[in-house]
């Protein structure tokens, strides 16, 4: 098997700012998200979603709630205040300046 | 960290354990899940269930990367460096113990101070709205020099203090009482305070049942009887019933109950809280039909005090200067009633509007000055305490340098460290305050019992301003005894101490040391100085000759209860009850008196020959039965004392001290002088005939105990007021009167008529109060200068011992170069005696520079006392030489041998 590339750091929160903006999930819908989503590319240990999230809602942006799942399971249900969407743009705007700029550096080229 | 962060983190942190609990479950929900995905996969359910968990990654450290997220990390390292403060004083329980226990004593003795000040002289009274604009009005005279500031006045005075209105926004007048409540069995003597109408409204405190009173009730000429009781008398002797209209006998008058005050409420009452509250108009038909007739038109009793609320912005001088003139005019209308009132020039008369709490006031006499001093002794113990303990804590510090150093090598900064030191200290200050309140109530009830009235509520855990206090001064001490180590912290050379020789470097950190130990010395020699003069004081307060022995006699105090009786009647019950009281088992002598010891009367007196008798000083009249010098066991220097046959009738005779002798009648015989005296049937000296003196009696103190010229006649009962005196004196043939106080008591009620009952105290209370102010001084200097000497040799103990310690290896290799042992100990022993010879000059200088402000305090005691402070110093270097003896002694074992084969 080869080996998958490691997320970058930092941007575990924003993945999960951005998966939770489409809606309320629990944890294990997040990371089932991510994985689809990066089509399973990404190597990351699904037990470190958990702590970004007790941090991101210590800060504010995520808020969550316990709510009855469709298998009729209490879960914890995570979802994005105004602040974490406004944190999500910055750090999207953040992360593709980032992008733009190692690229650039990369193919040595000044333009 | 973001405002709302810091709230997160908070809430985050206080439901820590449930937010784990969360999080476990989560992650529990998460490998659930995933393997249930893993299965539907095709793998088999085990293989599932740890492929999940392994997928999930290290539970422990999510966990730890969860919890990083709640709480704060400042708070985070505070409770580090608790736990690593309490695991070191688990390390060392002799320093933990030695130094809580100096910091208890030293706490405790200022929390049971400031408990007792405060409740003196400073809490505002409960319920007291807006305690700083109210004051009590004190009425100022100079008179002959000497200043009285009295609180309480005539009715009359009161009224005419009203008069002050424009700085005045409220007046409230209040006297304080104790009749019999009640009746039959359930009868017994009960504090009644009489009140204006107004007097409630200075409180904000509804009333808790019914209501207070309406001004009609209280006006004139006797007022309504309508009574207000207190919580605790209706819970606990009405058994909070609906009392509302119900009937109260209290003392001869029927009173309506129509409020109950809210619980906790005392009014303006020091000590025991009042039982009841009556319209002040309604007292005096309690206190005789003389009382009730003339006490809104005669000036001649002072029996209320008086509140008065300041207008806003008004200064308590304005105030007092309204009230002056308004205290001015009252003077010179009592003038026109009656001329013997003195002129204003002679007595220089002034109102002032003073402290509500009396031993704040300006009538506060020495007793509350003596306790402001030992109050700031007790914060003179406190910073011993915390020197000694700064002294135990350096000693530690220096024992511990090699691992400071370690620790300040592996990168430890020099921040952290002082402020594990000082959460060290704070966690043994706390400890210390938490047994010093312990101390402070358990301990202190000596204290209590000494200085607060009787009944004063003293309960330290729920009294936050003491308990403020208490942790303050915890506060501070963590803050005094940290500054030491925290400087030998901060100055630690590492690369000097990482190497082997640990011997240099502690000679400057001895010489700290023995700074302290001179500090503690000195305040030490002050405190003792201090307890030597007031022990002297007190001694020779004791040793005044009184002319009496008061131990074995009881004071009766009778009260007929409503029991009314004519003249004749009343001669003849008076006589009956003396001779029965005389007749009872265990009573040796037993004597009817007017004045009590120490509230002395005089009346106008003529003698022949001499212009004006006043200007000679203030003579005082006793009236008595023939028994009285035998109670009181004042010997008869010449003539006789009064037989029953000096009775109305005969002609009138009179016994007079050997100090008024000497006065009236200086080298002549007194025995058969006359002396004219206005008292009883004649009011005026001028007219009254001759009283012929028939003896001479020694001396007795009865006006006060120190300035009292001793000016002292006594007339016989029977031929001045037969029917009256309700006081008596009794004496018991046991050498103390307090085994038989109460058997008296109930014998005297017994005997008496009606519902009338007998106070009884024995009379050497009255005597011990005069020599209070010095016994208080003496007992408590005693107590906390001895507590602070001891503190201070153990501190000495301790630095002569650990520098003994260091310098073995050199006392090793003295004696190996041949120096005796006696020559060691001499060496060891000067070294301890030279701080604390310092510290008894300072101490000494510190004594002499404040003696000047203690003299007012001491009782024929001068405040710079050759023996006193010659005696503390010896006192004070004895106890250095055995201090030091001990490790001196060991010193002197050291073993040269041992010192050189270290090298």
């Amino acid at each position: 098997m080869p080996e998958s590339p490691r997320l970058l750091a930092g941007t575990l929160d924003l993945l999960i700012l951005k998966t939770l903006s489409l809606g309320a999930m629990h944890g294990y819908g997040v990371a089932q998200h991510i994985h689809r989503l990066s089509k399973d590319a990404l190597r990351i240990e699904e037990g470190s979603l958990y702590p970004a999230l007790r941090r991101m809602q210590v800060k504010g942006w995520v808020a969550s709630e316990t709510k009855r799942t469709p298998t009729g399971r209490e879960a914890r249900y995570y979802r994005l205040t105004a602040a974490g969407r406004r944190q999500l743009a910055e750090e999207e705007d953040l992360f593709k300046q980032s992008v733009a700029i190692t690229t650039r550096v990369l193919r040595g080229s000044e333009s | 960290m973001t405002p709302r962060e810091l709230l997160g983190r908070i809430t985050a942190w206080w439901r820590r354990d449930e937010l784990a609990r969360e999080l476990t479950a989560e992650l529990e929900e998460h490998v659930r899940l995933l393997a249930r995905d893993l299965e539907h996969d095709g793998m088999a359910p085990a293989d599932a269930l740890a492929a999940a968990r392994r997928q999930l990654g290290n539970i422990g450290r999510l966990r730890e990367e969860s919890r990083d997220a709640w709480g704060i990390p400042a708070l985070e390292t505070v409770m580090q460096d608790l736990r690593y403060a309490f695991r070191g004083l688990r390390r060392s329980p002799g320093f933990t113990a030695t130094v809580i226990a100096t910091l208890a004593l030293g706490i405790g003795a200022n929390t049971a101070m400031f408990a007792v000040i405060d409740r003196l002289m400073f809490r505002p009274f409960p319920f007291l709205r807006a305690p700083a604009e109210v004051n009590r009005v004190y009425l100022r005279t100079t008179y002959r020099g000497s200043t009285n500031a009295n609180p309480v006045f005539p009715f009359l005075r009161y009224h005419d203090l009203l008069e002050a209105r424009r700085t005045v926004a409220a007046v409230a007048a209040h006297s304080e009482w104790r009749f019999a409540v009640g009746t039959g069995d359930a009868s017994a003597p009960r504090k009644v305070v009489g009140v204006t109408p107004s007097f409630f409204e200075f409180f904000d405190a509804p009333a808790a049942l019914g209501r207070y009173f309406f001004a009609v009730e209280d006006s004139a000429p006797a007022g309504v009887p309508v009574a207000v009781v207190s919580h605790r008398f209706w819970s606990t002797e009405l058994r909070s019933a609906n009392v509302i209209g119900q009937r109260l006998k209290v003392g001869v008058v029927d009173y309506t109950i129509v409020g109950v005050a809210p619980r906790d409420f005392v009014g303006l009452t020091d000590g025991a809280p009042p039982d009841i509250y009556v319209p002040l108009g309604t007292l005096p038909a309690n206190l005789g039909a003389w009382s009730q007739e003339s006490f809104r038109t005669d000036y001649s009793w002072d029996w209320v005090q008086m509140i008065v609320r300041r207008k806003p912005g008004v200064s308590t001088e304005a105030v007092s200067r309204e009230l002056t003139s308004a205290y001015i005019r009252s003077r010179a209308a009592a003038r026109a009633l009656n001329a013997r009132v003195l002129p204003d020039s002679l007595v220089h008369p002034v109102a002032i509007a003073g402290p509500v709490k009396l031993a704040a006031g300006p009538d506060a006499g020495a007793e509350s000055r003596v306790l402001l001093w030992v109050t700031g002794v007790a914060g003179i113990v406190l910073l011993i305490a915390c020197a000694n303990v700064a002294n135990l804590m350096l000693a530690r510090v220096i024992r511990r340098r090699r691992e400071i150093t370690v620790r300040l090598a592996l990168g430890v900064g020099r921040g952290r460290l002082v402020a594990q030191f000082l959460t060290e200290a704070m966690l043994l200050a706390m400890l210390g305050g938490i047994a010093g309140v312990v101390m402070a109530q358990w301990g202190g009830a000596a204290i209590r019992a000494m200085l607060l009235p009787q009944g004063t509520p003293f309960d330290l855990a729920t009294d936050w301003r003491t308990l403020g206090v208490s942790l303050g001064c915890a506060a501070a001490a963590a803050l005094l005894t940290t500054i030491g180590p925290a400087l030998v912290a901060a100055r630690t050379d590492l690369a000097g101490t990482l190497k082997a020789g640990a011997r240099e470097g502690t000679v400057q950190r001895t010489r700290t040391r023995e700074v302290l130990v001179v500090a503690q010395g000195a305040l030490s020699v002050l405190l003792l100085v201090g307890a030597g003069l007031f022990v002297r004081s007190f001694v020779h307060a004791r040793s005044v000759p009184l002319g009496y022995d008061a131990r074995p006699v009881i004071e009766v105090v009778t009260d007929f209860r409503g029991y009314t009786m004519d003249s004749a009647t009343a001669v003849v019950v008076r006589r009956k009850l003396l001779a029965e009281v005389q007749s009872l088992p265990g009573v040796a002598a037993a004597a009817r008196v007017n004045s009590r010891l120490f509230g002395t009367n005089t009346a106008q007196l003529r003698v022949e020959g001499i212009d004006s008798v006043e200007a000679l000083g203030r003579f005082n009249f006793q009236i008595t039965s023939p028994d009285y010098f035998r109670v009181m066991q004042t010997r008869m220097l010449r003539g006789r004392g009064f037989t029953d046959a000096d009775r109305e009738g005969r002609p009138l005779v009179a016994v007079v001290s050997d100090a008024m002798a000497r006065a009236l009648w200086p080298g002549r015989d007194p025995l058969g002088q006359c002396i004219h005296v206005g008292l009883g049937a004649n009011p005026s000296a001028a007219t009254a005939p001759c009283t012929t003196v028939i003896g001479v009696a020694e001396n007795t103190a009865q006006q006060n105990i120190t300035d009292d010229p001793r000016f002292m006649y006594y007339l016989p009962v029977d031929q001045v007021a037969p029917h009256q005196l309700s006081t008596m004196y009794v004496r018991m043939s046991r050498p103390d009167a307090r085994g038989d106080l109460d058997r008296i008591r109930r014998e005297v009620t017994r005997a008496m008529p009606g519902d009338g009952f007998a106070v009884v105290r024995p009379l050497q209370d009255v005597v011990d109060n005069q020599t209070r102010s010095w016994r208080l001084g003496a007992t408590l200097f005693v107590a906390f200068g001895g507590l602070a000497l001891v503190v201070a040799i153990v501190g000495l103990y301790g630095v002569v011992s650990y520098s003994v310690t260091q310098r073995m290896h050199e006392l090793g290799v003295r004696v190996a170069l041949g120096a005796r042992s006696h020559d060691v100990v001499r060496l060891v022993v000067l070294q301890g005696v030279r701080p604390v010879g310092i510290a008894v000059g300072i101490g000494l200088a510190i004594a002499w520079t404040v003696a000047p402000r203690v003299q007012p305090l001491l009782f024929r005691q001068s405040a710079v006392d050759a023996a006193t402070y010659v005696g503390v110093g010896v006192t004070m270097l004895v106890a250095a030489v055995l201090a030091s003896a001990i490790p001196a002694l060991r010193a002197a074992r050291a073993d040269p041998s041992a010192a050189l084969r270290s090298d």
